[in-house]
Formats: structure tokens, sequence, C-alpha cells
């Protein structure tokens, strides 16, 4: 790839401009969604340097396919991100610090001190903003500084923003050792690079009561670690006011996954990826619950009539393992080339408690589970089993007729239960697509080229 | 034969005379992992423990069954040995959650039904140093010791935990002697020969062990492996059990004189607290001990190491390396590159698998940057050498 310079923050701005223009047309939603739909052809086949700086953006929301009801209610989540990148921008001249916080852990805990809190990883999905090869230019560049090419390039993506100069230095960080050993490395040369107090959240294998009890105790350590380092005191008050936004957001999306189990699919799985976005990013805000009740009603309203998110429901996907962060259009792509619907999946699959909020204790014994519970953090910690089991339930319960597997690069564990979950599926007799690509770096599998192996796959299935 | 050579000799092999004797005397022997795994609960409840090592490996064809080619070799070849019956011997297996490759192997274990009766168990070990780490690992020292209690019929009392330390104590107390004879302009032993030593007192019953070693420090009393223009060198990296791959680096004129590597200091480093509650004490070394990247607070911990040893050592350069697709390792070696340029040391990096040959490359390299290091000390120049052309760096 040539070597292009980037001006810094410029790929965060792009996004944030892209956000509010978007904001803004969804005021007029029947419009924005006749447009989308009109200038498909366009924009859907590929990236052109005409398309380039819009394309991604409209063709997450759907690129026309998704009914203005529904991107009505993406609209609030699209103003809480750019709000937030917004804010982490201008974060140094409001006097504000930074808490870079990472994809798999929530950021309800720093609503109760006056921070702002990002997540750096942000540019591996909304650097495509600008065009789809620049998450790659960002994850080269820490290629080049020496992170190695196999580590993930999700987190791997933020060692390139930085030296880039793509995201707000931190004034602190907040790491974990889930999902993975990418996860563990790079927070640790990010600590380095940026010479920020960090914050580690220790995973424990299993998910006990003494495990529960150990990730709780890690949360009150993050606790003392925020009022010592920012010099202020947690406001109670504020936190029980997250948690329990929080919780109506989790409600509202665990509803959409209930369901998604009716024949045929009332949801689309981009809009509960959408949500987890808007949920890992900026939970905070008060927009991420008119979103999750939009999208829930939306859904709702389907499900009463029997309708399904397709009008002729095909096939019904089940996705295992990350989505791609560069063709987040697969869904509806599918949707309408086939007829095919992800009935379930990895990351958007909500499955979390309900925290009580009654108490400081409860409060946050109840915040250590649901971090637990994330997607991720969820399934990728402990035992094979953790995969296994919910990808079983899921199977059961959702009437699968195909299973996608992400054979994500850097997800080495995934790859070391490889065999398992192969034999596992076997066993439920699903017919599985293995597609071997990363998800944040299209170098390795270019849309066409997964689009290329999903066509096979329904082909010779006798689907397509 | 010399006690140095008998270690040598053991090194290489899965099995020897003093487990056999062991075992016909009723002891068990149990396979464990990692440095993390503290040895002396299975010394307490009268086993022996024994560090699986991926010696004598025939490759990996039946562990890639389980694994794919994006995992790294010391678990292909680890499990490829266990699939072929190299480790049938075992009473039982630790596993822990060393990284991401290894706690796999427990997965893999259960499903392939290599020994579905025998004893297992997976070991937490925590990710961080801190006082709650700390005490999830006296937790989990607790659950490990009642379930051995449980299946094996024994009694770990903290008196004979508290022999068991003492014991561990000695041997790390000879190990750390051992190593400190390298600080001297005359070294008596190789870095191959101290890896050598390493593989062997792993797979050793403890008392043998403290026999061998104050042999071994008799035995090179006045001894000089080095040669005066020798560079001296710290070696760093994950797993590196090769002891061919240490003589290659010294044979390109070198002498290794320290190393973090898995089976070398961190396994000696700090000792065990006697005057504490056993389990408490125990918990605080294993968290605490020199460590390596899987524990994600710790890179100062580990750069302040560094460059003591360097200064006590007096180190010239320094080698560090890692498995293919080893993520943790990556990411120390990320750090230890731009260390390096701050701070100008010779550094060279090399990416390599394990058992994977290629001696004719990394000879090449070794001796390229060997062969820099001697010129730019004459004029004054330091630089680095990483494993690919990313960069290197120059400066007077």
């Amino acid at each position: 790839m040539k070597e292009k310079s980037l001006k810094p923050f410029i790929l965060l701005k792009v996004a944030i401009n892209r956000l509010k223009l978007l904001y803004f047309f969804l005021f007029f939603p029947r419009l924005t969604y006749t447009l989308f739909y009109l200038f498909r052809p366009f924009y859907e086949p590929k990236e052109n340097f005409l398309n380039r700086t819009f394309r991604y953006g409209i063709l997450t929301f759907g690129g026309g396919l998704t009914p203005f009801k529904e991107m009505k209610a993406m609209q609030a989540g699209a103003k809480a991100l750019f709000e937030n990148m917004e804010e982490a921008i201008k974060a140094k001249k409001m006097n504000k610090p930074v808490a870079w916080v990472e994809w798999i852990l929530n950021a309800e805990i720093l609503e109760a001190f006056d921070i702002v809190s990002f997540n750096p990883e942000l540019l591996n999905l909304f650097g495509n903003a600008k065009g789809i090869e620049y998450p790659p230019l960002v994850i080269a560049e820490a290629e080049k500084k020496g992170v190695p090419v196999e580590t993930c390039s999700a987190v791997k993506c933020t060692v390139g923003s930085i030296l880039l100069e793509q995201i707000p230095h931190p004034d602190i960080i907040i790491g974990a050792s889930h999902p993975c050993d990418s996860s563990i490395s790079i927070y640790q040369q990010l600590e380095y690079l940026t010479g920020s107090p960090t914050f580690s959240f220790d995973s424990p294998y299993w998910k006990d009561d003494a495990s529960y009890k150990y990730f709780e105790k890690n949360t009150w350590d993050l606790i003392d670690f925020l009022e010592k380092n920012l010099n202020q005191r947690m406001d109670w008050d504020k936190l029980k006011e997250v948690l329990e936004r929080t919780n109506k957001v989790n409600f509202y999306l665990q509803e959409i996954c209930e369901m998604n189990r009716a024949i045929p699919c009332p949801g689309t799985m981009i809009s509960l990826l959408y949500a987890w976005v808007i949920k890992e990013v900026c939970v905070r805000s008060p927009l991420a619950v008119p979103m999750a009740k939009g999208l829930y009603e939306v859904t709702k309203s389907r499900f009463d009539k029997g309708e399904g998110v397709v009008k002729k429901e095909k096939i019904r996907v089940l996705k295992w393992f990350p989505p791609i962060g560069f063709f987040t259009y697969l869904f509806k792509w599918m949707e309408h080339k086939f007829g095919a619907v992800v009935v379930a999946d990895f990351i958007g699959h909500v499955s979390t408690i309900q925290m009580d909020t009654s108490s400081k204790k409860s409060m946050i014994r109840d915040l250590a589970k649901a971090q637990m519970h994330i997607a991720m953090a969820r399934q990728c910690h402990g035992p094979v089993e953790f995969l296994t089991d919910e990808l079983g339930k899921l199977i059961d319960d959702y009437s699968p007729d195909c299973v996608m597997f992400m054979g994500h690069n850097g997800c080495k564990h995934g790859w070391a239960a490889l065999k398992i979950i192969q034999d596992f599926l076997k066993r439920k007799k699903m017919p599985t697509l293995y597609l071997n690509l990363d998800i944040m770096d299209k170098r390795h599998t270019n849309e066409e080229g997964i689009k290329k192996q999903i066509t096979e796959f329904f082909v010779s299935h006798g689907w397509a | 034969m010399s006690f140095l050579k008998k270690l040598q000799g053991i090194a290489k092999q899965d099995y020897n005379s003093y487990l056999e004797k062991a075992q016909a005397n009723g002891q068990k022997i149990i396979g464990y992992f990692c440095s993390y795994i503290p040895e002396e609960i299975f010394h307490a409840a009268g086993f022996i423990p024994y560090r699986i090592r991926a010696v004598g490996s025939q490759g990996t064809s039946k562990g890639d069954i389980y694994f794919s080619s994006l995992n790294c070799t010391f678990v292909r070849h680890t499990f490829d040995k266990m699939l072929r019956g190299k480790f049938d011997f075992l009473d039982g297996i630790v596993f822990m959650n060393g990284c991401d490759h290894t706690r796999r192997l427990y997965d893999n274990w259960r499903y392939s039904e290599i020994a579905p009766d025998k004893y297992k168990y997976m070991f937490f070990a925590p990710h961080v140093i801190s006082p709650s780490s700390e005490e999830k690992m006296a937790d989990e020292i607790k659950l490990l010791i009642e379930s051995l209690e449980k299946n094996f019929k024994v009694q770990i009392s903290p008196a004979t935990l508290k022999k068991s330390i003492s014991l561990y104590n000695q041997k790390r107390d000879l190990l750390t002697k051992l190593y400190d004879l390298r600080k001297n302009k005359d070294i008596p032993l190789k870095g191959s020969e101290v890896l050598a030593i390493m593989l062997a007192v792993v797979i050793l019953p403890v008392e043998i062990t403290i026999n061998f070693l104050q042999d071994i420090l008799e035995e090179v009393k006045g001894r000089k492996v080095n040669k005066d223009n020798d560079l001296r060198i710290f070696l760093t990296s994950g797993c590196c059990e090769e002891v061919e791959h240490l003589e290659l680096i010294e044979e390109s004129g070198s002498i290794i004189v320290n190393d973090n590597i898995c089976l070398g200091a961190k396994n000696f480093d700090t000792l065990v607290d006697e005057s504490l509650d056993p389990i408490v004490a125990l918990a605080q070394r294993y968290i605490n001990h020199l460590s390596c990247p899987r524990m994600m607070n710790d890179v100062k911990g580990r750069l302040d190491n560094l460059y003591k040893i360097k200064e006590d050592y007096k180190i010239e350069a320094i080698i560090a390396e890692k498995l293919k697709f080893c993520d943790l390792w990556g990411g120390e070696l990320f750090i230890y590159r731009q260390e390096a340029k701050k701070n100008k040391f010779p550094l060279l990096v090399l990416e390599r698998e394990l058992y994977g040959g290629a001696t004719g490359q990394l000879k090449t390299r070794i001796q390229a940057f060997f062969e820099k290091v001697k010129n730019n000390q004459t004029i004054g120049d330091n630089f680095i050498r990483t494993s690919g052309d990313n960069y290197q760096f120059s400066s007077k």
C-alpha cells in the first residue's frame, strides 16, 4: 500500500462528521431511506474514489435495506457516538482526564467520575469512515514499529492509532486479561508507550462464586485506582443512574435476541451489533436507552405480526466468533441476496444479568458479574465449554440451517479449540463454513473474497 | 562420568532411573507446565513434580490434529508427545492458564481422551501482581491441595509443606549460586550447559537435584569455558529448551551469562518466605517472582531486572526470542525494541519455531550480529538489529 500521511485525529474527525451528517439526515428517515435505496448502484457494488468517504457508513446503516423506523432508532446511537468522540478530542481543552477503556469492558464505572471515557479500539470500525484502507494503514504502522504480524489486529490498531496520533492520549488506561493474549500483550505495550497509569482487570478462569468474587475484588481495586489517580471521589448516585440505564439497554437487547428465535426471524443482527458498539463505547450516554428501545419496538412490531426481517427467509445462519469490522454490510448483503438471516451471533447475542442497584455492594457485585458476561469476555476466558455450550444452546434455540465460523487470524485460543468446535458442529449436523480472515484487516481476505466464499457455500448446499 | 555430563544425559530423556526408582517405591509423578505452579505442593503430597517439556519430540503431526498451524510449536510438540504416549508414566497432569495456547492443552487433553482416568487439574494463576491476586493465588493453592488430597487420599499438612518449601528454597539457593558464577570474567559454565541442567532438574526429585547441584558447584570450580573475546549475552525468551540452539549462539562467539526464559531464572528467582504461613508464602513468591509477559502489570519489573542483570553480569548484547504465534513474547519484544532504541543497547530479535531447525539462517544472523557488535565496540557505535529488516538504529 502506498504510504499515506495522516493529520492528527483525522480519522476520528471524519467519523464524527459522517455520524453528524447521518444524525441530521435521520430527522427525515423516509427521505434518507429513499435516498440510500435509490443511490445503491452508485455505492453498493464496491468502494471507489467517488464513494470512498461515505460508502462504509451508509452500508453499515443498511445501504437502503434497513427500514426507516430502524434507522430512526439508530439515530440516537449515532449521536451518542459522535458526542463521545468529540468530547474525547476536546478533553484536554476542557481540562478533563481521558480514560481509555478496552472493548471488552464497559465504561459504566467511569460515569461516577468527572472524566471522559474513550474506547481506543474505535478506529477498527470508525476508521473505515474515511475509506476501508485506513484501518489497515494504522495496523501497518504498529507492525512497522515491531508489533508482531500475528497479534490480533483488533488491538494492534490501538498501537498504530496512538503512534499516528489518531486518538487522544490517555491519562489513565483500563485493560483486561480477557479475552486473549493479544489483549494482555497490547495493553502492556500501550502502558509502556503512553506512560499512563494502567489498571488491569484480571479475568478468572471459571465462572463460579469464587471467580465472580475475584472479579468483584478487581472492581473495588479499580475504584481505589481511579480515586487515587484522578484525585476524585466516586459518585455513587451517578453510578446507580448509569447502571439503571444499562439494565434497560440490556433488557431491550435481550428481548430482541429472544424474539430472533422466531421463524421467520424478526430482527437483523447488524442492529444488535450496532447496539453492542454503542453499549461498549458510550453506554454512559442517556441516548443508549432510546436507541435500544427503538430497535426493540421495531423488532417487536415485526414479531407480533409474524413478519421476518426479510420477506422470504430462506436460510437461517448462526455466526460464530467476532464480526468483520470492515464489512459490516455482510448481514444486509446476505439478507438481500440470499434471504439469509443471521439469527444469532457471538457478539450481538446479549446474555447477562440485571444489576441490583439497591446498595453500593450490590452494584459492584453485579457490575463485576455483568462484565464477565459481556460478549467475548463471557465465552473466551475459560475452558472450551464456554464456547461450545453457548454455541450448542444457540443451535438448539435458534433453529439455524448452518453456521459461519469467522476464523479470525489473531484468535489463537480459538484456533487451538478448532478441532473440538469442528467435531461439535459435525455432531450437531450443522453445515459450517469456516472462513479464514482477519476481522479488521482487509489485506488478508477482502470483501470480495468473503462474498465469494459465502456464495459458494450457499450454492454448494443448494440454498442459492 | 561427571555430574554435569550425567545431568546433560537426563535432560535429553523423558524418563530417568530416579523416576523409575521412585515409582517402584510407590511414589507418584505429577506433570505440570509452568513456573507459576508451586512445585512444593506436589512434593508435600509425597509426589515428584515433573515439568512437561517438548524434549525429544518426533514432530507435530499428531498434535496438529488438535492444534492449528497458528498455534505455537511448544504446545503442538508436547501434545504430540502426549498422544504418542510419551507421558504415560505420569500419574496426573496439572494444567495452567499460562497463555492461550497452553490453556487449550487442558481442553484438548480432555477431549482427545488420551487418558480419561488419569488425574487432571486446571490451575488458575492470576495475570496481575497485586494484594488481591496474592489472595486469589492462595485460594487457588488451597483448591489444588484439596483436589490432590481428595484424589490421591493423601494429607498435605502445613508442617510437610514447610519442609518442602525449605527443600525447594535450598534448590533455588544452589541455582542462584550456579548463575552467580557467571558474573565473573572467567566463566565455569556455558549457557547451554546451564539450560541442560535446568532441563534435568525440573524432572528430578528435589533431593536428588540438591545433591547434583552441590556436586556440580564443586566440579566446576576453576573451570573456564569462555574465550576472552566472547560476547557476554543475556538471553530472553519464552519457551526455549533446545540446548543445541544455545550451543549455536555460543559457538558463534559468545557466552550466555544470564536469561529470562521459561526454564531459566524465573524458576529460582525469589525465595519462599519460610517465616510465613506456608500457603500465604507460596502465593506471595509465585505471584512476585521474576515475571513472564503473561503478567500484565510488571513491564517495569522486567525491565528493571534486565538493567540490573546487564550491570551485574556485564552484558554486552541481548538476544531476545519468541516462538512464532506467541502474542505474549511478541509484545515483550516490541517493548525491548523500543527500549534498545532509547537506551542504545545491542539487541538481536529472533522469531523461531521450537525444534524448527533453520540453523543455517539463525547462525548467519547471529554471526552477523556478533560481528557488528564487536566492530561497533571498537568504533563506539550502538545499534539494534531485529529479526526483520524493519529498522536498524545506529548512532554514535
